[in-house]
């Protein structure tokens, strides 16, 4: 028996907004939450723009966690800020965590480098970093995790997820696998990053996938417009609870929407290019589907990955075309990196929470910069503003680096 | 402290195929076990680095490891960190022991990979230039000059080597592996996690053969450096002993019984069941004990001990082994003789659990305990 699996609470901390209704308001009013890179001095790098979170709240935060509060990782900040908004919007009481998993999606380590000292050489570097304690080159990647599961108690299981910009639709999608066949009621699931760090945004910039228009950053980031430059790196987290249709209607929990399906898949083709025919995204949502026992002719909306990279948004629109047929010319396809930047292992789950909130609200945020259409991108990418959507079905699409491509599929949900 | 079990009735025979390795005792698995039995040792000091700021003064390395034996793109290579060499090397050597390098029975969107990988394996000599180049007079570090000179000397691939999917991901261009697929981190559970992710997608019927393994570095400045300042050395501070760490990868072939019977392929032992527990703090011997209680069959032959030889996770281990009464059988601690390769420790102790119950002819439990909250043993049995 497959049960059926409802999202219940949803928790955001991104460029253009760090609660749920700030969030969709302006990711609905088509506003852009890319500006200058200010966490530090960027002054020399050839990228200098970013989505930084403006309002994250520390000393809220350092009340809430107060073991966090020399934490200098600030995906996990993010990530706290994210998850505890998410537990608080679904209205779950401390009992109910302990029997829940969490599964958080992660990136790369965030190396501050700015905090270590150079006398002369490599055994210098290694000196200085052991005499000064508190500073450390490396954070696990399941410190997140971790904290979180000794702050609520989880003890249904901490998964750290790194497929890169897959990592927010994988755990997601980890989390919906696992209640749908039973083995838990109850999940935390969701991503958080900042690669917004000098060598998170210089080690990016040097792979020239990077928008340089450090002088219009609000219009830097345009998924398939046909003057599109690069992407640009954002940071967040979005955080979901899932829990199983049974177990929200025992405690008469709020959903807002029903995950359907999860497909996952490779390109095994090169680590530094999306396949150009989008083989593997192709079938990446044909698994989605046949997961979800859908037709192609029953999604409505797609909340595409649409970075603003050349390669990827070709490469997505071909692979939309291949897999939902003549369809995909009739539903609206969101791109939410227009506005938020891109968010590596979080993006997929702020746009899985932005594909919740579309079903849930009736609304598709548009995708915005988007004056130049590419022939090559010939879809209705909602360009002209946020759009009523009465539809019961949006797909999202996420593309890692190294060819990890995952998809899910939400629905309105129905009794 | 009571946790929810996750071990469910399996509703198909899961069988391993095919078992790749990449370890500082060799590459051949059976000669890997006789090793471990024989009670040979890869930990020694270290050539290529000096541990003398570290309380830790030895590890386990691999030194004859010639990844153009494995992969054949050169440009490839140059692409890889030192964790993806030995993941892709290990994958191949999985793939043409369970016959499928020369026999696609699976097309590669039928495959499915499932990985984990540790902490970024970026050796310092990599990071120490960009350091030295951005560094001012006063030996701080200039964010000024970071832009402007450290940067210039930096690889562009630098971003592929500290991203944690990447060993994964290129065991997928190497051998051209399509399917389902997720990347964990950073410690034994998550290897574990790869090992489970991997079961439920045959069960899922997500995919018709699924390899799943781990690769991780510990052998250079950084690794003992992080692992210095994580506290993983202090029994060494106490007692000029504790744990070593190692480098390797293993992976691992599943398939279904019947898709193993129906191509000919050669079995080496079922995974009959496995559990995972959350600890909080250090090691706890009912955690432990939880993780293994109802996989204590009366069938075991023996254990593969996941023994790290830090004194308080091998109590923690001994304790729960002897809650559960199986504390008397043989025993083998692999991490003393190969230390503790991290994230590809659990498949490590699944691939010598599986080569034990088929020599044996006996069920063998494999114990992946260490650090981090997940805690998981899996049950091997012969066919």
């Amino acid at each position: 028996m497959r049960n059926r699996v409802v999202i219940t609470g949803i928790g955001v901390c991104s460029p253009v907004g760090s609660t749920v209704a700030g969030f969709w308001e302006n990711l609905l009013a088509g506003k852009s939450g890319i500006g200058p890179v200010t966490l530090f001095d960027a002054s020399t790098l050839t990228v200098r723009i970013g989505g930084e979170v403006k309002d994250l709240d520390p000393a809220g935060l350092a009340r809430e966690f107060p073991e966090v509060v020399h934490e200098t990782d600030r995906k996990i900040r993010l990530g706290l800020t994210a998850s505890s908004q998410a537990i608080r919007d679904a209205a779950l009481e401390r009992e109910d965590l302990h029997t829940a998993a969490v599964f958080t999606g992660v990136s790369l380590e965030s190396f501050p480098l700015e905090q270590a000292g150079m006398a002369s050489d490599a055994h210098d570097l290694i000196q200085a970093m052991v005499s000064q304690s508190g500073i450390r080159l490396q954070t696990p990647l399941d410190r997140l995790a971790h904290i979180m599961g000794a702050h609520y108690g989880f003890r249904g299981g901490q998964i750290t997820n790194c497929s890169a910009c897959a990592a927010g639709t994988q755990v997601i999608g980890e989390a919906f696998r696992r209640l749908r066949a039973g083995w838990c009621e109850l999940a935390v699931t969701g991503a958080a990053d900042s690669v917004l760090n000098p060598l998170g945004l210089g080690g990016f910039s040097l792979l020239r996938i990077l928008s340089t228009e450090n002088d219009r950053p609000q219009q830097a980031c345009r998924p398939f417009d046909a003057t599109r430059q690069g992407t640009v790196l954002g940071e967040g987290a979005a955080f979901l609870v899932l829990e199983t249709l049974s177990h929200a209607h025992r405690r008469n929990a709020r959903i807002y929407a029903e995950v359907l399906g999860y497909g996952t898949s490779l390109d095994a083709y090169r680590a530094t290019d999306p396949e150009p025919g989008g083989r593997g995204a192709v079938r990446s949502m044909k698994r989605a589907l046949v997961d979800a026992g859908l037709h192609a002719q029953q999604v409505d909306g797609i909340n595409a990955h649409g970075t603003g990279t050349p390669k990827n948004d070709s490469a997505e629109t071909h692979a939309l075309k291949e897999a939902l047929g003549h369809h995909a010319f009739a539903i609206p396809v969101t791109a939410n990196k227009s506005m938020t930047g891109h968010l590596i292992a979080a993006s997929g789950a702020l746009e899985a929470a932005a594909s919740a909130l579309t079903l849930h609200t009736g609304w598709m945020p548009p995708t915005i910069n988007l004056d130049q259409p590419d022939p090559q991108c010939d879809l209705d990418y909602v360009p002209e503003g946020r759009r009523v959507f009465d539809g019961k079905v949006v797909l999202s699409n996420s593309f890692g680096f190294g060819g990890q491509n995952a998809t899910l599929i939400f629905g309105k949900y129905e009794e | 402290m009571s946790a929810p079990s996750a071990t469910r009735p399996l509703t198909e025979t899961i069988v391993i195929t095919g078992i790749g390795m990449v370890t500082p005792l060799g590459s051949d698995p059976a000669a890997v076990l006789e090793g471990i039995k024989a009670g040979t040792t890869a930990i020694a000091a270290p050539r290529n680095f000096d541990t003398s700021l570290f309380a830790c003064p030895v590890c386990a390395s691999i030194d004859d490891f010639r990844p153009h034996d494995f992969i054949t793109e050169a440009k490839l290579i140059r692409l890889m960190s030192r964790d993806a060499q030995l993941a892709a090397a290990a994958a191949h050597l999985a793939l043409a022991d369970a016959g499928l390098k020369s026999d696609r029975f699976h097309a590669p969107e039928e495959i499915g990979l499932f990985g984990a990988t540790g902490m970024a394996g970026l050796p310092v000599r990599e990071i120490a230039p960009l350091l030295k180049a951005s560094t001012d007079a006063t030996g701080r570090f200039d964010m000024g000059k970071f832009g402007e000179e450290g940067l210039r000397g930096v690889s562009p691939i630098l971003s592929f080597k500290i991203l944690s999917n990447m060993p994964v991901c290129f065991v997928s261009i190497c051998e051209n592996i399509q399917g389902p697929n997720a990347v964990y981190t950073p410690w034994e559970g998550h290897g574990a996690r790869a090992i489970e992710a991997g079961i439920l997608a045959l069960i899922d019927g997500d995919a018709n053969c699924v390899l799943v393994g781990a690769s991780d570095v510990k052998t250079h400045e950084l690794a003992f450096l992080a692992l210095e300042q994580l506290g993983l050395f202090e029994s060494w501070k106490r007692s000029e002993a504790g744990l070593a760490p190692g480098e390797g990868a293993v992976f691992l072939v599943f398939e279904t019984a019947a898709t193993a019977l129906n191509r000919g392929a050669k079995t080496y032992a079922s995974i009959s069941n496995w559990n995972f527990k959350c600890q909080q703090g250090p090691p706890q011997a009912e955690v432990l004990e939880a993780a293994i209680h109802s996989l204590a069959a009366p069938q075991i032959g023996a254990v593969i001990a996941a023994a790290n030889s830090d004194p308080v996770l091998d109590r923690a281990e001994a304790e729960a082994l002897w809650l559960t009464k199986i504390d008397s059988l043989p025993r083998l601690s692999p991490k003393q003789h190969l230390g503790d390769l991290f994230a590809a420790a659990a498949p490590l102790q699944v691939a010598l659990a599986a080569l034990l119950a088929k020599q044996l002819g006996q069920t063998v439990l494999a114990n992946c305990f260490g650090h981090g909250a997940e805690q998981a043993a899996f049950l091997l049995e012969p066919l």
